[in-house]
């Protein structure tokens, strides 16, 4: 059994369960800001189109809700099962705090998901309204427990080692670790930009085809004005997460990230053929003056550091690094670009007649998931070697398994896994197919069953 | 008391709830698939749609209670299992969606029905499986698992868990249908019932008789506590199978599940009489196992006070749907 060969299995197996279940709330946690906004304009206006906007995409977000959950129970076995001696090791500080997230977000999700889904004509429209902020509010608990788990995991802190063991000395320096507050900042705001573009794609179909008008109009210009107000904020954000913490505790990472061996190119590299072993590049295309300029050097004279400054055996996989950091800052581009011509068109009064901007939103449609998901990739494989940056070896942290059994795990994941997208795709435009109209009667186009629980929570929508 | 003996009791108590709710939800897929009525199916299949999302979100809090306050058991314990809890958590995500496809697309039932009472026998199979591998003991060494990939069969020990398991499931199944069904469909669980009641007698006997054959490193039985402990568990475990076999087909219909409960606890004290002080027999103690003592608290009041929350929740969705399944009489039947 070859050691490297399991470690291998054991980071593709959590890189695709971890990429499937992220893609899920990275729309999700947005949709339920979205339904708040729907739902309480409603209640203020009393305009029944807010409150078919409420009905269609409360439908779309239960069930991509459903999955998540399922997706995320996975995660929380493969710490054990993947990963037990991560498991032991971090076990007295990780585990506590994905123990919060269980406890505060799923179950506060859990029990008013049902009521939001299911509550129609049960509940008062008070009930239903504060339902929908307590999911919201489950969804970002969620999100920021998750994000200081792995923020530790980045910037430890506030810990002693203990026979190998990490164990907590400082609460409070364990969650608020130098790069909790800005990285979760930054996810956050993700999560908004990439359910803006979901629903605004969404609502440009409909333009595009010209149905439901007065839902899509609403929805475009919601999600295209949060969008422009998001991203510069979220450029800045991830700009800020880059000086103040990879460029602080993770060099390696912006090495890697900017694909550099030497020390020496003051431009900024938009495309690499890597050769990790040669240690240097096959190919590069470059952009001069950028490297130093972003680095703050107007004058161009400022060059970007190379990987050749970290020993061979520390540096990160540059050919993962550094596509992922460019899948999300050209689809943050892509979006920022469409978001700024979207408010040059409102305030010419084109933004629901220009049939061009509405295609090219609909092509921006996955681009906030793709966004995060290479932000992801980026801040995980960049870490690389490292589990426990600069503590605990990922090679050490992997659990004594036969190669073949989690070569059969990780084959069934993808199959399983590859037709859930499949499922979840299916029904998504099946929904987006049927329509608000669709939407008006929660019960049309279905067998009666009997009144759901109130809190039979995290089921698709029907 | 130590911080990690208070941990241990929850633990124990999320061990509880997930085994006894979603427990019964399992038993009652697994008789949808011997079940030959469309209708006395659908009821079933209604029943477990209601609450099986609830019951599962127990066993996240039972992993993470581990991860997070018995790290080393956690680590050791998952990978000796790698099979069956993998295979598990296939079969409970097979299982959430074929049962949420069946309750929004009638047409495609016999399929999807199969295919939930399939994911409900290997859901159940495989957690037998894991519990028998791990009771019969895990070679550690020091912080690590050290057998192969099928040691958690124990010469086959597994397997003769692994159906008990599943007795137990579909007896717990039984009589939870028994209290929320009547008329034919519960005579005929009644009847099955009382079968289920003689084969869990004797698969629970052999459990315990074949353990020392099969887990050679099990801990030895000593100290003045566990002979007590195991003659109660013994006697509330006779008792509950006892009240089981008698109740169903009787009134009141609530008789099985009192029987059902009893042959949990009774179980579960022999498991502690047998186990306690160690987690992962036969090497490791819930003290070595446990986090340290600022981990333990933080999780402690994290935790405890969430909790009261969380069992209202729970209550109110049991108290929703008290009394017998009523199904609306528009149910198309195909």
């Amino acid at each position: 059994m070859s050691q490297s060969a399991l470690v291998e299995l054991s980071r593709w197996q959590w890189a695709l369960t971890a990429s499937f279940h992220m893609t899920f709330p990275a729309v999700t946690v947005g949709t339920s800001v979205f339904l708040i906004v729907c739902y309480g304009a409603y209640l203020r206006t009393k305009q029944a189109v807010y409150l078919r906007m409420f009905r269609f995409w409360r439908r779309i977000f239960g069930i991509g809700f459903a999955l998540g959950v399922v997706s995320g129970i996975v995660l929380t076995f493969e710490f054990g099962l993947n990963w037990g001696r991560f498991a032991h090791d971090v076990g007295p500080i990780v585990g506590p705090i994905v123990g919060m997230e269980v406890v505060t977000a799923f179950f506060l999700e859990a029990a008013f998901l049902g009521l939001l889904i299911y509550g129609d004509g049960r509940v008062s429209q008070r009930v239903m309204f504060l339902s929908a902020c307590m999911v919201c509010l489950g969804t970002i608990l969620s999100v920021t427990w998750i994000l200081a788990a792995n923020s530790w995991m980045q910037t430890p802190a506030g810990y002693v080692l203990t026979n190998g063991q990490f164990q907590p000395a400082n609460w409070w320096h364990v969650i608020f670790n130098p790069s909790f507050g800005w990285r979760v900042a930054h996810m956050l705001t993700g999560v908004l930009v990439s359910a803006a573009y979901m629903i605004a794609g969404i609502s440009a179909w409909y333009l595009i085809k010209d149905r439901h008008l007065d839902v899509a109009r609403r929805g475009l210009s919601i999600a295209i004005g949060s969008a422009a107000i998001l991203l510069p904020v979220q450029m800045y954000l991830g700009d800020t997460v880059a000086v103040q913490y990879i460029e602080k505790y993770q060099m390696p990472k912006l090495e890697a990230l900017e694909g550099n061996w030497t020390s020496t190119n003051t431009g900024w590299n938009a495309f690499i053929i890597p050769d990790q072993p040669a240690a240097k590049n096959d190919l590069t295309m470059t952009i001069p003056w950028l490297g130093s300029a972003i680095a703050n050097d107007w004058t161009g004279r400022t060059p970007t550091p190379g990987l050749l400054l970290t020993s061979p055996a520390l540096r990160p996989n540059v050919l993962t690094t550094f596509y992922g950091f460019r899948v999300m800052f050209y689809a943050s581009l892509v979006m920022f670009a469409a978001a700024m011509m979207g408010v040059v068109l409102r305030l010419r009064g084109r933004l629901y007649a220009a049939r061009w901007f509405h295609r090219l939103v609909l092509v921006a449609l996955p681009m906030g998931v793709l966004a995060i998901i290479g932000g992801w990739v980026l801040a995980e494989t960049g870490r690389q070697p490292w589990i426990v940056y600069g503590k605990l070896l990922t090679a050490d942290a992997v659990s004594p398994l036969h190669t073949w059994p989690v070569v059969g795990s990780l084959s069934l994941f993808v199959v399983v896994y590859g037709s859930l997208v499949g499922a979840y795709i299916y029904y998504v435009v099946r929904v987006v197919r049927q329509g608000p109209e669709g939407a008006e009667d929660p019960d049309a186009g279905r067998v009666m069953v009997p009144p759901r629980p109130a809190v039979a929570g995290r089921r698709e929508a029907r | 008391m130590h911080a990690s003996d208070v941990w241990m009791i929850f633990i124990t108590l999320a061990l509880v709830m997930y085994v006894v709710l979603d427990g019964y939800d399992l038993g009652i897929g697994v008789f949808t698939l011997v079940e030959r009525d469309d209708r006395s199916r659908h009821e079933m299949h209604t029943l477990v749609a209601r609450a099986w999302d609830g019951n599962e979100s127990w066993i996240v809090l039972l992993a993470v209670a581990a991860f997070g306050g018995l790290p080393l058991a956690f680590g050791v314990a998952s990978p000796a299992v790698y099979i069956p809890l993998i295979l598990m958590l296939f079969a409970l995500i097979w299982r959430g969606i074929s049962i949420e496809v069946l309750d929004q697309y009638p047409t495609w039932r016999r399929g999807w029905g199969r295919a939930f009472g399939l994911g409900s026998l290997v859901a159940a199979l495989c957690q037998g499986a894991a519990f028998g591998g791990l009771v019969a003991g895990v070679k550690t060494n020091g912080a690590t698992f050290a057998g192969g990939p099928f040691s958690f069969l124990h010469g086959g020990y597994a397997i003769l868990t692994a159906l008990t398991a599943t007795a137990l499931y579909m007896l717990a199944g039984a009589a939870w249908m028994y209290l929320k069904f009547d008329g034919d469909l519960q005579r005929g669980i009644g009847r099955a019932g009382r079968s289920l009641t003689i084969v869990l007698a004797v698969a629970v006997a052999a459990c315990w008789a074949l353990l020392p054959a099969a887990g050679t490193t099990t801990p030895v039985a000593t100290g003045p506590v566990r002979l007590p402990v195991w003659i109660i568990g013994a006697a509330v475990l006779a008792g509950g199978l006892a009240v089981a076999y008698r109740s169903f087909g009787r009134h009141p219909d609530r008789g099985p599940v009192y029987g059902a409960l009893a042959i949990y606890a009774g179980g579960l004290l022999l498991l502690l009489g047998l186990l306690y002080p160690h987690v992962v027999p036969p090497n490791i103690t819930v003290h070595e196992a446990a986090s340290p003592a600022g981990s333990l608290n933080f999780l402690l009041i994290g935790v405890g006070l969430c909790m009261p929350a969380i069992f209202a929740y729970n209550t109110y969705a049991y108290w929703v749907f008290r009394g017998k399944l009523r199904l609306p009489k528009e149910v198309v039947q195909p």
